[in-house]
C-alpha cells in the first residue's frame, strides 16, 4: 500500500465517525451512505491533511488528545472564565492589558494550531500575530503579570505546549 | 434514574451558559477598548455557546420520549460544539490581527506592546 492510500485512512475514519455522530443512528442506510462519503472525502483530502499516517492512526496520541480535552475544559477553561467574569463584574474593573511575545518550541503546523487555539479559547489571552522564523506568538493578555517572555510562557502556554508536543510532534 | 441525572446535569450546564452569556455581555459593554472586549466575547463563545450545547446533548440523551431523535439531537449538538471550538478562535485571531495592523482600534490601557516594537524593528 502506498503512502497516499494510507494517508486517506485516518481522514476517512474521522469523517465516518463525524457522519455517524451527526446523523445519530446506526441504521443500514446511514452506515452505507456514511461509508461512501467517508471514502470519497478520505481520497480527496487525505493527502493534504495527513503528513504521517502512522502518527495520525496512533492510539496513544488519540488517548492523550482525549485527556487533554478533558483537562482543558475542567481546569484551564474554568479558571480563565472565573477570572475574566470576576474582572467584568468587579466595580473597579482591574485591567492590566499588554501585548507580549511568548516563545513556543514545536515544529508541526498542527501543534502550533492547537497551542494558538487553546490560548485564544481561554478568556484572558488572545493570540494576535505570530512570527514563524523566531517562533513567537504575540499574545494580548488581559492581566499582564510580567513583561518577561519566558515567565509569560510559563504562566500562559507551558501546559498546552507540553500536551501539543506529545500529541502532534 | 440515569435519565433524570442526565437531564439535571444538562440543565445545570445550560444555566452556567446563561450566566456566562450575561457576564460576557456586561463585560462587552464595560471593557474599555476593542482588544479587551475580545476577551469578553471569548467568554460568550466557550462558556456561553459550547458548554450549553453539551448540556443540550445530555438533556436530549435523557429524554426518553424523544425516541430515536434524541441521538440525532445529541450528536448534532456535540458536533456543533466541536466546530465552534475549532472555528471561533480563527475569527478572533483574524479580527485582532486586522485591528492591530490597521491601527484603528485605540490601544490606550495597554501597558506595553511587543508586537509594535517588533514591527518597528522590521521596518528599520
Amino acid at each position: 500500500m502506498t503512502r497516499k492510500t494510507l494517508a486517506s485512512i485516518p481522514a476517512a475514519i474521522l469523517s465516518f465517525v463525524i457522519y455517524l455522530f451527526y446523523t445519530g443512528s446506526l441504521g443500514l442506510f446511514d452506515v452505507i451512505t456514511g461509508a461512501i462519503v467517508a471514502v470519497i472525502i478520505g481520497l480527496l483530502v487525505g493527502n493534504i491533511v495527513v503528513e504521517n499516517p502512522g502518527k495520525a492512526l496512533s492510539i496513544r496520541r488519540g488517548f492523550l488528545m482525549l485527556i487533554y480535552i478533558i483537562w482543558y475544559f475542567l481546569v484551564a477553561e474554568t479558571k480563565a472564565h472565573i477570572d475574566v467574569i470576576k474582572r467584568a463584574l468587579h466595580p473597579k474593573m482591574p485591567l492590566n492589558p499588554a501585548i507580549i511575545k511568548v516563545p513556543y518550541n514545536v515544529s508541526t503546523d498542527y501543534a502550533m494550531t492547537l497551542i494558538a487555539n487553546s490560548i485564544t479559547n481561554t478568556p484572558g489571552t488572545v493570540v494576535v500575530d505570530l512570527d514563524y522564523e523566531n517562533k513567537y506568538f504575540f499574545v494580548h493578555w488581559l492581566d499582564a503579570k510580567t513583561s518577561d517572555p519566558l515567565k509569560a510562557r510559563e504562566i500562559i502556554s507551558s501546559k498546552f505546549e507540553e500536551f501539543a508536543k506529545k500529541i502532534f510532534d | 434514574m440515569i435519565n433524570e441525572i442526565l437531564v439535571y446535569v444538562g440543565e445545570a450546564l445550560v444555566l452556567i451558559g446563561v450566566f456566562c452569556d450575561i457576564a460576557a455581555s456586561i463585560g462587552m459593554l464595560r471593557f474599555p477598548n476593542f482588544y479587551t472586549r475580545m476577551h469578553a466575547a471569548t467568554v460568550g463563545t466557550i462558556g456561553g455557546a459550547v458548554v450549553p450545547l453539551i448540556g443540550v446533548a445530555l438533556m436530549a440523551l435523557g429524554c426518553d420520549w424523544l425516541g430515536t431523535y434524541r441521538f440525532f439531537l445529541a450528536g448534532a449538538s456535540i458536533v456543533a460544539g466541536i466546530l465552534i471550538m475549532l472555528l471561533a478562535p480563527v475569527g478572533t485571531h483574524v479580527l485582532a490581527l486586522a485591528a492591530h495592523r490597521a491601527g484603528l482600534a485605540p490601544k490606550k490601557p495597554l501597558v506595553f506592546d511587543h508586537l509594535e516594537e517588533e514591527r518597528a524593528r522590521r521596518n528599520d
